[in-house]
């Protein structure tokens, strides 16, 4: 749905975030092969295959890897469509257009032509360095959307401890995390309720002005929000320092695939 | 550690507030002179209209808030925010009077279920083996395996209400307050969390509820303080006098006249569902 009135956008643009989220979610929540292994040992072996993409210079190794993450997706009943709409969006065409020069750089010529007098050559060099510099971003990004589709966002916070990162940090991303979904549903009703009072015909500074009074009823709202969110916490015994539930457990599988990681990564 | 601190402080009492006064900034006054004394295992329930002083009445039996004049006591000694700084009577306090909001998505702040009903007890230092079982036997009581894994934002106001009563309940309180528990609730979850705060008292549990929804509030309690638009207990009483007493609930917002049709008859008569017109309803 497209449309030149910035309710609409608003209210477009907020259901797709929502629906975003609950698609990663349902995604996470399905029984496949990266859903079952542990998060801890998932992020470490997805942070060796990134390091491995880095690192490499060979073409062959990036397709095999970028191959092995579109496998994983199918194992992990992720849709290929879902999965590659993703994952090439955006990111990988951006860098698309970064890499464009490059193929222009020193080298044996492949092609070569005139435009306007100005000689234009692709090089055998200049295009390796392009393919290498998207396979890199590609392969990346699938490693990273599929953590992230096959993981519950929870759990990736709770991860974080691994990396020593403070509890008090990990809880109020926590909290950003789940009170970042009622302020949409309370943006969301407000534009609904300017729609149904004043309809579309909203002018440019009549609808500046809105947005601005928005802004400042949210801030309101977060800054009770807290106070009262403080309360509850105080109520049910925080000290100042949060205590965490972590029921992870490692188990044979976990060590299974880490192990395969390691085979595949060193095989490369 | 909460134990007596006076002499003459009888035993079963275990919240006496004495001329209570509160009032948010210093200038919009919401406790006006308040006395009252609750019993251990006591079901009271406090009634007003909108404005009249029971959140912030119950905010303050939680020591969340604290008095700008008048003494509030909890088991003889008194609360104040220097007695907080203590942290082994804070944790105990907080192990003996639970507190469920008005708003459950203010309760409820974690990413899961799961992790918000285990908050309270995780922060108090129960052991997680006793935070388990705990767990496993609510979740077994109210059917709500299946909601522990899930966001908040993703649960129906019921559900929303019903979890914020289990990360309460799992600390196992002495006493439940509990801010409006059942509005907006449709009738079959309203009934399950009355069923609840019975079952709870039974057990010996003080239940301190306020609400304006007076279709429980006989079922929740054994005495009732109407809480009045100057901010103070105007009576006090048993459920059923107080439910009675058609003027006192009219002056207090708390009733209203309207008139409908059962059959082919139509009834002006004060909004109360409790008891009224039995004879005509059937």
């Amino acid at each position: 749905m497209k449309s030149d009135n910035f309710i609409e956008r608003s209210i477009v643009g907020m259901l797709t975030f929502l629906k975003d989220g609950i698609i990663s979610e349902e995604c996470a929540l399905r029984k496949g092969f990266l859903q079952s292994l542990d998060p801890r040992v998932k992020i470490i072996s997805f942070l060796l295959f990134i390091l491995q993409v880095l690192m490499t210079g060979n073409i062959q190794s990036l397709a095999v890897l970028y191959a092995f993450s579109l496998f994983l997706a199918v194992v992990s009943r992720i849709k290929l469509g879902l999965f590659l709409r993703r994952t090439w969006i955006f990111i990988p065409l951006f860098s698309l257009f970064i890499a464009l020069p490059a193929i222009f750089g020193p080298g044996e010529a492949l092609l070569a032509w005139n435009i306007f007098g100005i000689k234009l050559v692709i090089t055998r060099q200049g295009l390796d360095t392009a393919v290498i510099f998207i396979m890199r971003v590609i392969t990346c990004v699938s490693f990273v959307v599929l953590l992230n589709l096959t993981t519950k966002h929870f759990e990736l916070l709770k991860v974080l401890r691994i990396f020593r990162i403070p509890q008090i940090f990990i809880t109020i991303l926590g909290m950003c995390y789940r009170y970042i979904y009622l302020f949409i549903g309370i943006i969301q009703n407000k534009y609904l309720a300017i729609k149904s009072r004043i309809g579309s015909g909203v002018k440019y500074q009549q609808g500046q002005e809105m947005v601005a009074w928005n802004i400042v009823s949210l801030w309101e709202r977060s800054t009770n929000l807290t106070e009262e969110v403080y309360k509850a916490m105080l109520s049910r015994g925080y000290q100042g320092e949060s205590v965490a539930w972590n029921d992870f457990k490692i188990r044979i599988r976990d060590y299974l695939w880490l192990l395969a990681v390691v085979i595949i990564i060193w095989t490369i | 550690m909460v134990t007596s601190g006076s002499d003459n402080y009888m035993d079963n009492i275990i919240f006496e507030l004495d001329k209570v006064y509160f009032s948010y900034l210093g200038k919009f006054p919401a406790l006006c002179g308040v006395n009252i004394k609750i019993n251990q295992g006591q079901k009271i329930s406090i009634i007003g209209a909108n404005g009249s002083g029971k959140s912030t009445f119950l905010q303050m039996l939680d020591g969340l808030i604290f008095a700008d004049q008048g003494r509030v006591s909890f088991c003889g000694q008194q609360l104040n925010e220097k007695k907080f700084d203590d942290l082994k009577f804070s944790q105990e306090f907080r192990r003996k009077v639970g507190f469920i909001f008005q708003n459950s998505d203010v309760q409820l702040f974690c990413p899961t279920v799961k992790d918000d009903i285990v908050f309270g007890p995780l922060q108090l230092g129960v052991a997680k083996g006793q935070i388990q079982k705990r767990l496993e036997k609510l979740c077994a009581a109210l059917k709500i395996e299946e909601l522990l894994d899930r966001p908040a934002h993703q649960l129906s106001i019921g559900e929303k209400r019903k979890i914020a009563i289990v990360s309460t309940l799992i600390i196992d309180p002495q006493v439940l307050i509990l801010d409006e528990p059942t509005a907006g609730l449709d009738p079959l979850t309203t009934r399950s969390i009355v069923d609840l705060l019975i079952e709870e008292n039974n057990s010996g549990k003080t239940i301190i509820t306020a609400t304006h929804d007076l279709h429980i509030v006989e079922e929740v309690s054994d005495i009732v303080y109407v809480f009045g638009q100057h901010k103070s207990i105007v009576k006090s009483g048993l459920a059923v006098d107080i439910l009675n007493d058609l003027v006192l609930l009219e002056e207090n917002n708390l009733v209203h006249i309207h008139s409908h049709r059962h059959k082919d008859k139509v009834h002006i008569h004060p909004h109360l569902h409790s008891e009224h017109h039995a004879d005509e309803h059937s």
